[in-house]
């Protein structure tokens, strides 16, 4: 039995961490330029799928780095030319173009790498398990939580001492004044929107190595990783951060006593946690690291 | 040359027409002030010289580069140091923060000048913005605008909120700023201290200037001083004809 609950709460941890690495980038997106992106559980999928291209030429650990970095690019030019033309406009427009924008990823990549799931291949080093008591603790699993941790631990780092962390902190608040103090605050929302798109890139090509590759694979992700974000409260990374963890966790061991109710738990907690505290976990105002 | 030159500007917000016209000139070097009642349209004018509400019709230049229509941050990038209404601090970010989100020109003013400058924001440096009295506020936000390395500094009611001694203060720091040669344009609501420090006047009323003059000669017009102050309901324009 403890066995089984370890194993659920470890499960819990690794969706969890897939949960933080979405909803960090859809809360960085949300918090700098007022967009829901409904497009980025297909960001996710293009990564991975930019990684299965790639590791045939350059191996599975450059890929690791080369595939969200070409995600976050193709976001970038997304951003200069599609979704900063519904800056400051009416909510509708942007969830209109973020919705459109997801049917067209997905569909790219049906064209291209069929309808099928594929497989992402993973260095046979660390696909083994590490001991047969916890034969689901897998060097790959172990090695996917620590890359989280990693790329975390650098994004609060980039937001908290980086002028340019500095800068997006401030714009989140009032973007108007961060312009008038010179700051080229375009540039600004289409590099924080790449960030963004980076986070989501690496999840896919660390999700594609543990489930495999699929058009819709990032649609399960998506919703959970909004409900993170409410939990954890808007504004707050660190909130953000909890939600997708604690979300991933409460979900896993749900399902080892009542398996039906895995789903429903998510929601029953946000409610919950809107009830007692509707500003999230930890919402204050403005981006709070 | 002229460091700002504003001609005809016609500002709206949504339909509400704002400014009439309003037309403007500060030379370099020289400190002039935009004084006005509540509401006259002076936060406005300013919003509409520094593109963050553009006018509709009408042209702003700044030191002969016309910039009608550029976005804010081009604008700032010309040497225009901006100290908004209300301060507008980043609350979240610390001090120390608060002075690095202004974009780098190269010039004389760098962190540890500034800290100089301000002493209680060197003390305060790792609280909040929203830790702040007003006083240090007002501070912050004209060293915010300051590290942009200007050529212009546009303040728009730095006294707001203030206190007597704290504006004090504040208005010798702007009136240094001049003396170093940095222009300046200063719209204010409190127009005796401004006079005192200003070369030139302004007096801006339901979105139209309604003077323009030297401030020493606006300074000796305790009739117009009294209207501005707001203490009478008398409208601006039915006093023009007296002077």
């Amino acid at each position: 039995m403890l066995q089984l609950i370890l194993f659920n709460v470890f499960n819990g941890l690794i969706i969890g961490a897939f949960y933080v690495l979405l909803a960090l980038g859809l809360s960085m997106i949300l918090n700098l330029s007022n967009v829901i992106n409904f497009a980025h559980g297909n960001f996710l999928a293009l990564g991975g799928y930019l990684a299965y291209v790639l590791i045939p030429y350059v191996g599975f650990w450059p890929s690791l780095l080369i595939a969200p970095l070409l995600t976050a690019a193709i976001g970038f030019i997304i951003e200069r030319t599609m979704v900063r033309r519904v800056y400051g406009r009416d909510p509708v427009y942007s969830l209109l173009l973020t919705f459109g924008l997801a049917f067209m990823i997905e569909d790219a990549c049906r064209y291209i790498w069929g309808v099928n799931g594929l497989p992402l291949t993973t260095p046979s080093s660390i696909s083994q398990p590490l001991s047969s008591t916890f034969f689901f603790i897998t060097a790959y699993r172990l090695f996917m939580v620590a890359i989280v941790i990693v790329v975390v631990a650098g994004l609060f780092a980039f937001l908290r001492y980086s002028r340019m962390g500095m800068r997006i902190r401030a714009g989140v608040l009032d973007l108007d004044t961060v312009s008038a103090l010179g700051v080229n605050v375009k540039l600004l929302r289409s590099l924080n929107f790449a960030v963004g798109i980076f986070l989501a890139g690496l999840a896919g090509v660390l999700a594609g190595g543990q489930i495999g590759l699929n058009p819709n694979m990032g649609d399960s992700l998506l919703l959970p990783s909004f409900i993170a974000i409410i939990v954890g409260g808007f504004g707050s990374l660190t909130g953000t951060l909890a939600g997708g963890l604690l979300i991933g966790v409460t979900s896993a061991i749900t399902a080892v006593f009542y398996p039906s109710a895995q789903q429903a738990v998510v929601y029953a907690l946000m409610i919950l946690v809107l009830l007692v505290r509707p500003q999230g976990l930890l919402g204050e105002e403005g981006l709070v690291i | 040359m002229n460091a700002i030159e504003a001609e005809g500007l016609h500002t709206y917000y949504g339909k509400s027409h704002i400014l009439h016209g309003v037309s403007l000139l500060v030379e370099e070097g020289k400190l002039t002030t935009l004084l006005g009642r509540n509401g006259a349209g002076k936060t406005t004018t300013m919003r509409s010289l520094m593109g963050l509400t553009p006018p509709r019709e009408g042209s702003v230049r700044f030191f002969g580069t016309k910039t009608t229509h550029w976005p804010p941050f081009r604008i700032a990038a010309l040497g225009v140091g901006y100290v908004p209404e209300g301060r507008r601090i980043f609350p979240n970010l610390s001090v120390e923060e608060n002075l690095k989100v202004p974009l780098e020109r190269r010039g004389p003013w760098s962190i540890p000048r500034i800290y100089k400058l301000f002493p209680p924001l060197a003390e305060r440096r790792n609280n909040r913005g929203r830790q702040l009295s007003g006083g240090e506020q007002e501070m912050l936000s004209i060293a915010r605008a300051l590290l942009i390395n200007p050529k212009i500094l546009i303040l728009d009611e730095p006294s707001q909120g203030l206190a007597p001694l704290v504006v004090r203060d504040v208005f010798r720091i702007v009136s240094e700023m001049r003396d170093e040669g940095i222009s300046v344009l200063l719209v204010e609501q409190n127009a005796r201290m401004s006079l005192e420090i200003a070369d030139f006047a302004y007096v801006l009323d339901d979105g139209a200037i309604v003077h323009a003059g030297p401030a020493a000669e606006l300074a000796r017009d305790e009739a117009r001083i009294e209207a501005l102050a707001g203490a009478t309901a008398e409208g601006w324009e039915e006093r023009v004809p007296a002077a």
